[in-house]
Formats: C-alpha cells, structure tokens, sequence
C-alpha cells in the first residue's frame, strides 16, 4: 500500500515539478500577436469611466534615487487619475539582484512592467553565428513581450530613438527613456581651478593634469573598483577614442580580421593600466555606492561614471561644482570630440500581464510631454522625446553629445562560454596591475585573444 | 498514516522532488523561460562544464571549493573545540561569553558579510586603518591572491560559535568522575585531554566535522555578500548560481543543473568517506 502510495506521490511530483520549469511553444503563436483588448486610443487617453474593478498594477525598476522620488510621485498621480489601480512600484539594487528580479518575475508572469536596463542592444548579427541571444530578444521570441507598435503614446517619442532602441523585427516592444553617454570622466572643477588646469582635450594633455595634480598632492582618479563595470566605463571611453570604427573591429574579431593584440587593442590596454596606476588607494574595494560621496568630499580630482549620476552629485551636495569631458585617449583631439553610452532604461509590458490595460495606461501617462520632460530633469537622462529640459549639466555637455555614438559594451556580440579575460560586454582591464594579477597590457591581450579562440 | 503521509508528502514536493528534477534538467538545455524550447542535450552540459574555453575558471571553481571546506573544516573546529573548552568551566560571566561567541551565528550571513565589508572598506574602515598602521597589505576583499582567504576568514568567524556549542555539550556530558580517576592516577592535564577529554566527545567531533564539511561545500552566501564571487573566490556552488540566475544574457539551467550534479558527487563522496572514517574512529576510542 505505502510503495503504491509512494509511487503516485512521486509522479503527481515529478509532473508538478517539470511542468513548472518547462514550457512548451503551445503559447507562443498566440501571444506574439498584438494585444486586441487594449487599442491605442483607450490607452493614450485617460480614462472617463473607470473601471470597477480594482487592480495592481506591479512594476519592477531597480535603485536610482532620483528616478526612485520622481516615480514615487509620478504613481500618486497616476492614482490620483486612476483610482481604482494601485501601483505596486518595487526597487532592488540595480547589480544581479535586479536581473535575478527580473528574471524570476518574468518566468512566473509575477509582474505587469519592467524596466530594462537599455534598449535593444546588442543587435544579433548574421556575422556572429553561434552567440547567444540577447536576453529581450529571448523574451519576445517566445512571446513574453507585448507589442505596443499601435499605441498611440509610441508617437510622442522621436521615431529615429524608437527604431534604434526598442524596435525589433518592425515591431516596438518597449518605451525607452532615454540616452546616456559615459565614456567621460566627472572632473572637480574647484580642483582644477585652484590648480590652473583645463579640461584636457589630447591623451598627452590628460597626463599632464595627473601630472599636475600628483605634483599637489590631489589623487587625481577614482573608480568604483569593486564592482569592476564602473572602472570598465572608462575603458570603454578609451575604447571610444583610440579605436575609430568599433563596430568593424568587433565584426573582424568574429571573421579574424582583427584581434585583441592589434596595436589600438593593446594602446587601450595600455592608457586602462594608467588610469589604475594613477587611482586612489584601494581603488578596487571601492563600491559604486560609495563613489559619489568620495568624489563629492574632494578626495579625488576625477571619477568614471555615467551621466546618469549627475542628479545623485548635485543631490549630496548642491554646492558642489563638477563638469564631464570626454576620456581623451587619443592624440588627435578629433578623435576624443564625442561622447559614448546607450540607450538607457526602456518600460517593457508583459503580454500574459493580468492587468496589461493598465499597464499602457500607466505608459501613456509616462508619455505625456509634461511627465516626461520632469522624468527627464529627474534622471538626468538625454530625451528621447522632442522636449527641452532646462539642465545646466545637460547644457554644459551638449557640444560632445552632437556626435553620440554606441559604446563598446553595446556593439559587442560575445562566443559563449568565453574565458573570464573576455567574458560578458567589457574588455577586461580590471586584470592588469596594480589591480589585477596581470603584469602588461601584452599578456591579458594575448590572453584574451587566446580565450576568444578556443570559444570559436 | 496520515501523520506520516504529510511529512513525507511535503519532503518530496520540496526537496526529492526538485533534487531528481536537477538530474533531468541537466541533460537538457531548458532555460526556465515560459514558451521556450527545450531538449535533450545528452552529456552536453557536463562537457561544457570542463570542456570549454572557460574551463580554467571552472577547475578554479572546484579546487576553491575543495581549500575552502579544507581550511574551514580544520580551522573551525580547532578553535570551536578551543574555545568550548575555555567556557566550560565556571566563570562569572560565562553565560554572557558563550553568548557573544555564538553572536555571529544569530546574526547571520548578511549582516556578518557587511559588518566585514566595513571592516575592511578601503576608505577609512577600521581593519583597513589598522594594517596600514602596521604596514601591511590592505587589499582585503578585493586583492585577485588574498581576497579568498579572507572569505574563508569570515566564514570560519562566522560559524566558530556553532561548533563551539556542539563540542561544549559534548564536554558538559563527560561523568566527572573519570577526571576525578584521572588525576589520582597523576595524569596530567593534557594527558587528560589526550586520553579522556578527546575520545569522550567523538560523537560530537564527528557531528561537528560532518556538518562542516557539507556547509562548507555548499557554501554561496557568503561569497555572494563579500565578494559577488570576483576577484578569483567563485566556487563550484557559486558558479552554479551564476549559471543558473545571475548570468546577464541567459539563465543556463542545464548548465547550473550539471554543475549541482557534480557538487553533489563531491559533498556526498566526501560526507561518505568522512562519515565511514568518524565513525570507525568513534569504536576504537
């Protein structure tokens, strides 16, 4: 009896157990069409009779204080207009536990919105054949994304940032907020004034103000060294400068045109090592948490980070007066014009959402101009819709944002199962010493070109 | 039969059950997401893990694992058993004593990991003032040749407290007498230890060193608060939650089923071994 009893136990588990993990293509013709119940005019406009049923709308974003207060006060509004729909608006740090957040509230359709961390990027590319998919890519391939190419608030965005953010295969999957650039570098300008230095336009002239301000005594450099990717922000800045068509050098890394140990590679390598050799003390302890209080209290002269942060700085100390240039990693000052970054944070909506209504709703009231260009002044990001935010930051910056262009990390199609060397979206300078274990730029080059190859 | 079907029932939803899912997901290339494909893949994913161009990382990963339950293992247990034989005995504020030792446990892992990580920020904390005073290297937790060490530093801190109530309660239940036998015989106080103190507390020795060495395989947390698994301190239990969640372009389950696969051959060869040796050991004494 207890065997027969057992028995069923274990395969009721067992169907239980995988079906839950599973999933099969039964969903996926169904849900890849675009929704019916919601047309783009009852989603654009607000709405006059509400609804009596009440619902929670759940929406995931991670932490980013300003962007955190201004949808604080955003949801308010929104049930303020929406009375029956409750926002349900959950933080987590913006490290893993925001992909894993991500990930566990996609697989249990346990959340209406999300927010991604970019737009759609990289583009797969018929010349990287064996990479892996995207991660939004894997989404709307089996169906998980809705389609919002027919909502009305699409519009209110340029159509040129919704193409190159949130479009794929003709179709729009996401609202993407906005552009940030952070191949540059924040600078003190207190500092640099009390010094007699000028924003420096050339790699020489760069050095010449580490020079300058080790000369003083000022620690010319900080990076959040500990979480690794905000010292690859500036690498990536190298990057941006000293190597002129990043896209053809990466496309060459799959054909074998080019490799990690050309010269630009290498001279990347070489100008990462220097920035490390000239950083703070314990420079790779140092949390991103803990970088705007390190370059608001003046220890430090410069840090890397993106202009995303520039709202963070002024909020810790209003006083405080900064700038951001571009890394110059070149010689050519041409070279070292123009600003790097991504298209930042895109709102995807859940095509199985129980509350998917009120999830556009919610979309395109985010959409009105007025919500956006406070979001915009909020976040510190550069519109993607046609609306003047009055920044000084923004303002001060605009000449090197004339000729924006994809960061490394955006254009960079991965081989899976790749060595740490090269793993993930960054070049890994962070192995060099004084950092790392790695004694030249040469080795981790050839390290990495040999990792690259036996990924193949 | 009802109260034993409940349990029972509850054990194989929560835990057989997942445990023999694990070894079906890892002949497969499933990777949690509703509506997608998914097949067999045969020894694919076992390939993978020591067959590919990451598979430096991944031999890493286990000889980490293995110096980790080694010198957490050995280290706990000494100073736990050290420690238990100082507070048995009567002091004035003994209950207080065993209390603060056993504080770590009750704290946690969370809340021990960044109690450590302000210890040792590079910014003004206080075991980071310390040793530049002494001159010595401050790289702490984020060091690529001392970060590790000082994972396993933390770990054993954390948990010394909780060997150290296992062995003082096999002390507290040695019979006096013996000792009263001992010394009239002249032995001496470490002949004490050596000849009647050790072997009377090998069950607690065993429990101890079992339950040491399958935490310490298994280990993730920590690593997960202190470090995030850089600067060279994966192991193979971090890697598995790596490729199973906190990986940015996908969630590889079958790859992070294989590698549970492989940390359960390890732990359960390990815990067997041990447990057959302790167990030996606890008749001849």
């Amino acid at each position: 009896m207890l065997k027969k009893v057992t028995g069923l136990l274990m395969a009721i588990v067992m169907v239980v157990v995988l079906a839950a993990c599973g999933g099969g293509n039964d969903d996926k013709a169904s849900s890849n069409s675009p929704s019916a119940s919601s047309p783009a005019s009852n989603s654009a406009e607000p709405s006059k009779e509400a609804p009596a049923e009440k619902v929670t709308l759940k929406i995931i974003h991670w932490i980013n204080e300003p962007v955190n207060k201004y949808y604080e006060e955003f949801n308010k509004k929104f049930t303020e207009r929406y009375p029956n729909i409750t926002v349900d608006y959950q933080v987590v740090p913006s490290d893993a536990t925001y992909d894993q957040l991500q990930q566990t509230r996609i697989n249990a359709n346990d959340t209406d919105l999300l927010a991604l961390k970019s737009g759609f990027a990289p583009i797969p590319q018929e010349w990287a054949a064996g990479a892996q998919d995207p991660l939004w890519k894997q989404w709307i391939d089996t169906g998980l994304i809705a389609d919002l190419s027919n909502e009305e608030f699409v519009k209110s965005y340029n159509p040129v940032d919704v193409q190159n953010s949130t479009t794929y295969n003709g179709k729009v999957y996401g609202i993407n907020m906005g552009k940030v650039a952070f191949s540059g570098l924040y600078y003190n300008k207190k500092i640099f004034a009390d010094n007699n230095l000028k924003v420096p336009t050339t790699w020489d002239e760069f050095k010449g103000v580490v020079d300058a301000l080790k000369a003083k005594d000022v620690t010319p450099l900080g990076f959040a060294g500990k979480d690794i990717w905000p010292y690859n922000l500036a690498v990536q800045g190298l990057s941006a400068s000293v190597i002129k068509d990043q896209g053809e050098f990466i496309k060459g890394l799959w054909t074998g045109s080019t490799k990690f140990t050309d010269a630009n590679a290498l001279e990347v390598l070489e100008k990462a090592q220097y920035l490390l050799q000239n950083s703070i003390d314990g420079v790779m302890g140092i949390d991103y948490a803990s970088l705007p209080s390190l370059f608001a209290s003046g220890k430090v002269a410069m840090i890397a980070d993106g202009t995303w942060n520039a709202p963070t700085l002024k909020g810790l100390d209003p006083t405080l007066e900064f700038g951001y240039f571009p890394i110059p990693g070149s010689n050519d000052a041409a070279q070292n014009g123009s600003l790097a970054g991504k298209y930042d944070m895109s709102w995807m909506v859940l095509e199985k959402s129980k509350n998917k209504d009120a999830a556009l709703k919610w979309l395109a009231m985010q959409s009105e101009p007025e919500n956006y260009a406070a979001f915009a002044k909020a976040s510190g990001f550069l519109p993607t819709q046609n609306v003047q935010v009055e920044d000084p930051f923004i303002n001060e910056i605009s000449p090197y944002l004339a000729n924006f262009k994809l960061a490394w990390d955006q254009l960079f199609i991965n081989r899976q199962n790749a060595g740490e060397h090269v793993s993930g979206s960054s070049v890994h300078a962070e192995f060099l010493s004084p950092a790392g274990p790695i004694k030249t730029p040469k080795e981790l080059a050839e390290l990495s070109q040999k990792e690259w190859d036996a990924a193949k | 039969m009802a109260l034993l079907m409940l349990p029972l029932l509850l054990y194989v939803i929560f835990a057989f059950g997942p445990s023999v899912a694990t070894v079906f997901f890892s002949f497969t290339n499933a990777t949690g997401l509703p509506g997608a494909e998914w097949h067999f893949v045969g020894f694919k994913n076992y390939d993978r893990l020591f067959n590919s161009s990451d598979q430096a990382e991944r031999f890493r990963s286990i000889r980490n694992s293995l110096q980790f339950a080694f010198l957490v293992v050995l280290v706990q247990n000494v100073v736990g058993l050290f420690m238990a034989l100082l507070v048995n005995r009567k002091l004035r504020a003994d209950s207080f004593i065993r209390a603060t030792y056993f504080l770590p446990v009750v704290l946690g892992v969370t809340v021990s990991g960044l109690v450590w990580r302000m210890m040792m920020n590079p910014l003004g904390g206080p075991l980071t003032e310390l040793f530049k005073k002494l001159h010595l290297d401050t790289g702490f937790l984020s060091s690529y040749g001392a970060s590790f060490e000082w994972v396993i530093f933390v770990q054993i801190w954390m948990y010394m407290g909780y060997s150290m109530t296992i062995f003082l309660a096999g002390l507290q239940s040695i019979p006096k007498d013996l000792y009263d036998a001992a010394y009239i015989d002249g032995t001496s106080r470490w002949q004490a230890f050596r000849h009647v103190t050790f072997p009377m507390i090998a069950p607690s020795t065993t429990v101890n060193l079992l339950l040491s060495i399958i935490g310490a395989l298994q280990t993730f947390d920590i690593i997960y608060v202190l470090t995030n698994g850089g600067f060279n301190t994966r192991t193979l239990a971090f890697d598995i939650y790596r490729d199973a969640i906190a990986n940015n372009t996908t969630a590889d389950y079958g790859l992070a089923s294989a590698g549970a696969m492989v940390l359960f051959l390890f732990v359960f060869a390990i815990a067997l071994v041990s447990l057959v040796a302790l167990r030996r050991r606890e008749v001849d004494l």
